[in-house]
């Protein structure tokens, strides 16, 4: 087990497990929750087939401290530079070719839910609550939730829940697609890791790379782009599997 | 009316209504003719002036198995353009042109209805995701199963799965492999309606001979909302 900036890091089979330790509320010391170059090092074993993200004790996490965001402002490093560290550090997770769930429980806010919405499943705990607070202190989310909170939702249902600042619970977000699963409270972990676990037990990595590349060229790229790169990761595969059956596979 | 040149499928076009069945019995597989056929068949479509909606089905018991494995690995190890380290360099054409065929059928501007009875599997499922509507009987049969041989949807089947039940869904569905029911079909959104079997194909005429009179694609949520809430 390694821990930084109150972030730990721990494999178990072939599933790496990122932690926020800061509890009670797991609040995030900096956007840049776990400095980049530390996740691409712990992300780059490549016999890892999937992550999941908890929150260490009752919750997920409360987010950042905005004190500590409005603290920031007129240090050295402008403040648009450290948010963008932090969104540097999302879209790394978003774009791994592994499958990244969130195990959530207890509260799920600001940015503790922009990690959450970064991941490519969220599976929460039937007390699990969720809320983008930043509006009630004249701010908005400033890691890409803004982003990530309508693609999954919506605009009309991101409007009123960015905008009110209002917390919802497990059901309302599951009805608002912003969660997947909702599972109860003792259950969050052991199902969000056998769930991985299950998924990708089974497939060779390529396969798995290739799954999580067609779907984020769906995020990214245009539909006809996005199928045309899905035809050729196909063909790659069957070139290998159709020599594999043949018994002359690539030395 | 029945409209001949076809071996895999059947077309039929009756007051306005094209009827296209996947026809290679009995599991209606998508042979390499089939894609070459069914692409012809739609610039067909596209080029006549009689076809004012399109539905989709398979003839006899199932939709479609999906595509030949076997011969489909064949025909890409010996047409794939690779490098000196048997690494791919060149999509072979006739792969293309099955993605191509289906982001085509998604533009036509008459609406295009897939029911759906038996199984619906692989690449046929991406034929289904591409149709603008999808109806199906109570016992279909659904799944996306490439990657239970080291495979993955490759007509664009993942991107679309993400856009209609959204990623995690599309994730699961395909790295499980596994197939599901009419219901769970319904709930990811995959299928608009499910009909008790013998209704299907009148259903689905019905319905297209409605849609038709002022189809465009926006529109979809609204004639699902009208017709089969």
């Amino acid at each position: 087990m390694e821990t930084i900036n109150k972030i730990s890091w721990e494999i178990r089979n072939d599933i790496g497990i990122i932690t926020l330790v800061n509890p009670p509320e797991n609040y995030l010391v900096q956007p840049e929750f776990v400095p980049i170059e530390t996740l691409k090092k712990w992300t780059s074993y490549d016999y890892l087939k999937g992550i999941m993200i908890c929150g260490a004790g009752k919750h997920f996490s409360g987010g950042g401290k905005l004190e500590n965001l409005f603290k920031m402002i007129g240090d050295k490093e402008p403040i648009s530079e450290t948010m963008g560290k932090g969104k540097a550090v999302l879209e790394h997770l978003e774009n791994l070719d592994i499958p990244v769930v969130a195990a959530i429980q207890g509260i799920c806010f600001g940015g503790g839910l922009e990690i959450a919405l970064a991941s490519h499943i969220r599976v929460c705990s039937e007390n699990a609550l969720f809320a983008f607070p930043e509006i009630n202190q004249g701010i908005i989310p400033g890691l890409g939730g803004t982003v990530r909170c309508p693609a999954k939702t919506g605009f009309p249902k991101a409007i009123k829940f960015i905008m009110s600042g209002d917390m919802i619970n497990a059901e309302d977000a599951m009805e608002m697609r912003l969660v997947d699963f909702i599972v109860s409270k003792q259950k969050v972990f052991d199902f969000s890791f056998t769930f991985l676990q299950k998924l990708t037990r089974d497939r060779p990595l390529p396969v798995i790379n290739a799954v999580m590349k067609a779907l984020k060229n769906a995020r990214s790229l245009s539909p006809e782009e996005a199928m045309k790169e899905e035809t050729r990761m196909f063909c790659e595969l069957a070139l290998a599997e159709a020599k594999r059956r043949n018994g002359s596979s690539e030395s | 009316m029945n409209i001949p040149g076809y071996s895999t499928i059947l077309l039929q076009i009756d007051e306005g209504i094209g009827r296209l069945e996947l026809n290679t019995p009995p599991s209606n597989t998508m042979t390499m003719k089939f894609f070459t056929e069914f692409s012809s068949v739609l610039e067909f479509i596209s080029n006549s002036q009689e076809f004012k909606a399109l539905v989709i089905t398979g003839h006899g018991r199932h939709y479609s198995s999906g595509a030949d494995v076997p011969v489909l690995l064949k025909e890409i190890l010996e047409k794939t353009k690779t490098d000196e380290h048997g690494r791919l360099t060149v999509v072979p054409d006739f792969l293309s042109n099955n993605y191509r065929s289906l982001l085509m059928l998604e533009s036509f501007s008459i609406p295009i209805i897939s029911a759906i009875r038996g199984v619906c599997l692989g690449s046929a499922l991406e034929l289904a995701l591409f149709s603008h509507f999808r109806l199906c009987g109570e016992d279909a049969v659904f799944g996306l199963p490439e990657a239970s041989f080291n495979l993955v949807p490759g007509l664009g089947g993942i991107y679309k799965l993400a856009c209609i039940s959204g990623e995690a869904l599309a994730l699961e569905r395909v790295l499980k492999g596994s197939t599901f029911t009419a219901e769970d079909a319904l709930k990811y959104k995959i299928i608009d309606k499910i009909v008790p079997k013998k209704a299907l194909m009148p259903t689905a005429f019905n319905f297209a001979r409605e849609v038709m009179q002022d189809f465009r694609v926006e529109k979809r949520g609204l004639y699902i909302k009208k017709y089969f809430s």
